[in-house]
C-alpha cells in the first residue's frame, strides 16, 4: 500500500464532498473542452466553406455582406450586377472560369442557387476539394435540380423525385409553382458547408420560375415530357436505374438579366489584384469584387471577441471549480488532524503527509478530468445532430488533438498547484500537533 | 533501553519550562507504568520520546541513540522503526480494514518492513497471526473499524504497535475508554506480546489501580522538576 492508495480510500471515505468536487471539476472540464471544440470546428468548417476561388463579384456592397450572401446564403444582397457586366467581365485576361450564381429563391426553407454546369467543375470547398455525387449526377437541363445532403436527410428526397420551387425567401410563401415541378438527378455528398442545405438549378430554371408568361409554351412541353417520364419510371417498381432519369442536355441559362454574385478563377493569382482592381472600377456598373480568404479571416476577426469571452467563461468555471476543490479539502483537514496525527504516530513524516494531501488534490483533478472527458464525448455526440442541423458545424468525435490535451494537462497541473495549500496546512499541522490528538 | 538526563523543554514563547527531568532510567524489557495527571508534562514527555519536539537542554538516549543528534527525518525514521505507539481512543484510520491498519507502519518503516518479510510469511499473514492472538476472529478483521468495539479497537492499535517487532512501546492512557473487564484483558493481552517480542513497555495513565499490574511505577509529578 503506497500514498497514492492511502489516498484514495482515504477520498472514498469522503465520497459525498468528493464526489461533488469531482463533479464540478468534471463539468468545468466538459465545458472547457466543448467550447474549445465547437469553437475549433466552427472555425475549421468555416474557413472551408469556400476554397480555390479568387475572387467574388456581386453589386458594390460590403465586403463582409457580400461574402454571407454569396457563400453563407446569409442575407440579402440588395441588388444583383447585369448580365452584361457578367459577360464583360468573364471574358478578361487570365480568366480560368467563372461560375454565376442566384439566389434569392428557396425550397422549404432551404435556399435554390441558380447556376451553370461550371458550378459542379469548378466550386472547390476545404481543401480545394470538388463537388461529387453521392448518388446521381449534374442537371442538364432547366426542369431538373441537384441537391445537397442535409436537403436529401431532411426532406427525405431521393433521386427520381419531382419537386415544386417556389419564388421567395422561407417555407411560407404563398406563391407556389404548381406548374413547374423539377426531377432530382443528383443528390451531392456532404460537405459540412451551406452547398448542403441548397437546391442547385440552372439559371434557366429561375427565370422559368420569375417569368412563367414569358416561356409557357416552352414549359408545358417539357414538364408533360417529365410527367411521362416519371410514370415510366413508375412502371418500373422504382426502379433505382439512373437510366431512366435520361434527359436531353438543354439549355441550361436562358436569357438571365441580373445574378447575385459570381465566382471567378484565375489562371495565375497574379491576374487576381489587376482584374479586382478593374471590376471596382468599372464604369458602367458599381461592382465589388472581393478575395474570399482575406474578407473570412476579417470576418472571423470580427467574431474573436465572442469567441474569447467564450473561452474567458470557460476558465472561470475552471477556476471555480478549483476554488471548490480547495474549499472542501480545506474544510476537512481540520476533521483530518487526528488522521494526520495517526499517520505521524506510525511514523510518516511531515512530507509524507505533505505528498499524501497533494495526491488527493491530483487524484481528484484526474478522476474530474477523465469523467469530464467522458462527458464531452457524450455531449458530443448527442449535440453533433443538433450543431449539424441548426449552424451546420460539423463537430467530428475524433481523439483529444494535441490542444486539447494541452488543456488538460495545465488543468491537472493547475489542480496539483491548488493542491499545495492544504498539503502545506495539513504540513504545518503534522509539525505542530505532532502524535498528540488534538480534536 | 531509555536514557533521560537532564532534560529541559519549553513551549515556544512560553519563558517557564515545562518539562525538566534530572534523569529516567528504563530498562529493556522493564514494564513502565508512568503515573500522570493532566497537567503533569505527560504529552510533552511522549512527544519528546517519540521524538516530535526536541529538548533545549539535556538528551534522551533511546537504545543507544540520542535522539537530540538526530535530524527532523531521522528521528521520525527513528520512531518508525523503533517505537509503536497506543493511544487513548480513535486509534485506527476508519478508511482502512484491521489487517491495513495494522500493517499501517511498514509504509513508513523499512526496518519494520524487512523484519516482517524475514519471519517467512506474507505482512498480511503476520497481522492477520497478530490480531489472532490478541484476540480480533476472522469475523471481526472483515469489519469495518467503526463497526468494531473500543474494545476491540484498542487491541487492533496494540497490533499495529507491535507489527514489525519495535523495541519500545509506548501506550498514552489505552485503558481509559475500557471498561474494568476489557481494561484488565486488554493490559494482560499487552504483556503477553511484549514478552514474546520482547519489548519495553512504557504505560502512562492517570489510573494508579492499575500501577501494581507494572515492574515499576514512576510519577511523573515527583520526578518533573518543573511541575508545580
Amino acid at each position: 500500500m503506497n500514498l497514492m492508495t492511502l489516498a484514495f480510500k482515504s477520498i472514498l471515505n469522503r465520497k459525498a464532498s468528493v464526489l461533488l468536487t469531482l463533479f464540478t471539476i468534471a463539468i468545468s472540464v466538459m465545458l472547457l473542452l466543448s467550447i474549445e471544440r465547437v469553437r475549433q470546428e466552427a472555425k475549421q468548417s468555416f474557413s472551408s466553406t469556400i476554397s480555390g476561388t479568387d475572387l467574388i463579384v456581386g453589386a458594390r456592397t460590403g465586403d463582409i455582406q457580400l461574402l454571407l450572401s454569396s457563400v453563407f446564403r446569409i442575407g440579402h444582397a440588395n441588388n444583383g450586377l447585369s448580365w452584361q457586366s457578367y459577360q464583360y467581365i468573364k471574358e478578361q485576361r487570365g480568366v480560368a472560369w467563372t461560375i454565376p450564381i442566384s439566389l434569392g429563391d428557396s425550397h422549404k426553407g432551404f435556399s435554390v442557387l441558380g447556376s451553370d454546369e461550371n458550378y459542379f467543375q469548378y466550386y472547390r470547398y476545404g481543401k480545394k476539394q470538388s463537388l461529387t455525387f453521392t448518388r446521381g449526377r449534374a442537371y442538364h437541363n432547366a426542369q431538373e435540380v441537384v441537391i445537397g445532403s442535409e436537403v436529401a436527410k431532411q426532406l427525405h428526397y431521393h433521386v427520381g423525385q419531382q419537386i415544386v420551387v417556389a419564388h421567395g425567401m422561407g417555407n411560407t410563401s404563398f406563391h407556389h409553382h404548381d406548374d413547374n415541378p423539377l426531377t432530382i438527378v443528383g443528390v451531392l455528398e456532404p460537405t459540412g458547408t451551406p452547398v448542403d442545405k441548397t437546391l442547385h438549378v440552372p439559371l434557366k430554371a429561375i427565370e422559368l420560375m420569375h417569368g412563367p408568361a414569358h416561356t409557357t409554351g416552352t414549359r408545358i412541353i417539357n414538364s408533360n415530357k417529365h410527367e411521362h417520364e416519371h410514370e415510366h419510371e413508375h412502371e418500373h417498381e422504382h426502379s433505382k436505374d439512373l437510366s431512366a432519369l435520361e434527359s436531353e442536355p438543354g439549355d441550361l441559362i436562358g436569357h438571365p438579366k441580373t445574378l447575385t454574385a459570381f465566382l471567378m478563377g484565375f489562371e495565375s493569382p497574379l491576374y487576381t489584384l489587376q482584374v479586382r482592381r478593374n471590376i471596382n472600377t468599372y464604369k458602367p456598373e458599381a461592382l465589388s469584387a472581393i478575395m474570399p480568404g482575406v474578407t473570412l479571416r476579417e470576418l472571423w476577426g470580427m467574431l474573436d471577441i465572442v469567441e474569447k469571452i467564450l473561452l474567458l467563461f470557460s476558465v472561470v468555471v475552471v477556476l471555480i471549480s478549483f476554488l471548490g476543490m480547495l474549499t472542501t479539502l480545506l474544510s476537512s483537514l481540520s476533521q483530518r488532524r487526528r488522521e494526520l496525527a495517526i499517520l505521524r504516530s506510525v511514523g510518516a513524516r511531515p512530507r509524507h503527509i505533505f505528498s499524501l494531501m497533494c495526491s488527493e488534490a491530483v487524484l481528484i483533478t484526474v478522476l474530474g478530468s477523465l469523467i469530464g472527458v467522458a462527458m464531452f464525448y457524450l455531449l458530443m455526440f448527442i449535440g453533433q445532430g443538433i450543431l449539424q442541423a441548426q449552424f451546420g458545424i460539423a463537430i467530428s468525435l475524433s481523439l483529444l488533438s494535441y490542444y486539447e490535451l494541452m488543456l488538460l494537462g495545465v488543468i491537472m497541473v493547475a489542480g496539483a498547484v491548488i493542491g499545495t495549500i492544504p498539503a502545506i496546512r495539513a504540513y504545518f499541522y503534522s509539525l505542530n500537533d505532532g502524535m498528540s490528538i488534538k480534536l | 533501553m531509555i536514557q533521560i538526563s537532564d532534560l529541559t523543554f519549553s513551549w515556544p514563547g512560553q519563558p517557564l519550562a515545562t518539562l525538566h527531568i534530572s534523569n529516567l532510567y528504563i530498562a529493556k524489557g522493564e514494564k513502565l507504568f508512568l503515573h500522570g495527571p493532566s497537567g503533569s508534562g505527560k504529552s510533552t514527555l511522549l512527544g519528546l520520546l517519540a521524538g516530535i519536539q526536541t529538548a533545549q537542554q539535556g538528551s534522551i538516549t533511546i537504545l543507544g541513540q540520542d535522539l537530540g543528534q538526530l535530524s527532523d527525518a531521522k528521528r521520525d525514521k527513528f520512531r518508525a522503526d523503533h517505537i509503536g505507539t497506543i493511544f487513548q481512543n480513535f486509534n485506527l484510520l476508519p478508511y482502512l480494514s484491521p489487517v491495513e491498519n495494522v500493517i499501517l507502519g511498514c509504509n513508513f518503516s523499512n526496518r519494520r518492513a524487512a523484519n516482517l518479510n524475514s519471519a517467512n510469511n506474507s505482512a498480511n499473514q503476520q497481522a492477520v497471526t497478530l490480531l489472532e492472538e490478541l484476540g480480533i476472529d476472522e469475523l471481526c478483521r472483515n469489519r469495518s473499524v467503526g463497526e468494531l468495539s473500543i474494545g476491540q479497537q484498542q487491541r487492533v492499535a496494540a497490533a499495529r504497535a507491535f507489527i514489525g517487532q519495535p523495541e519500545l512501546i509506548i501506550a498514552d492512557e489505552p485503558t481509559s475508554a475500557l471498561d474494568a473487564d476489557n481494561r484488565d484483558v486488554f493490559i494482560k493481552q499487552l504483556f503477553e506480546q511484549a514478552d514474546h517480542y520482547q519489548a519495553t513497555v512504557l504505560f502512562v495513565s492517570h489510573d494508579s489501580s492499575l500501577a501494581d499490574l507494572f515492574d515499576r511505577k514512576v510519577s511523573l509529578q515527583e520526578i518533573n522538576g518543573a511541575c508545580r
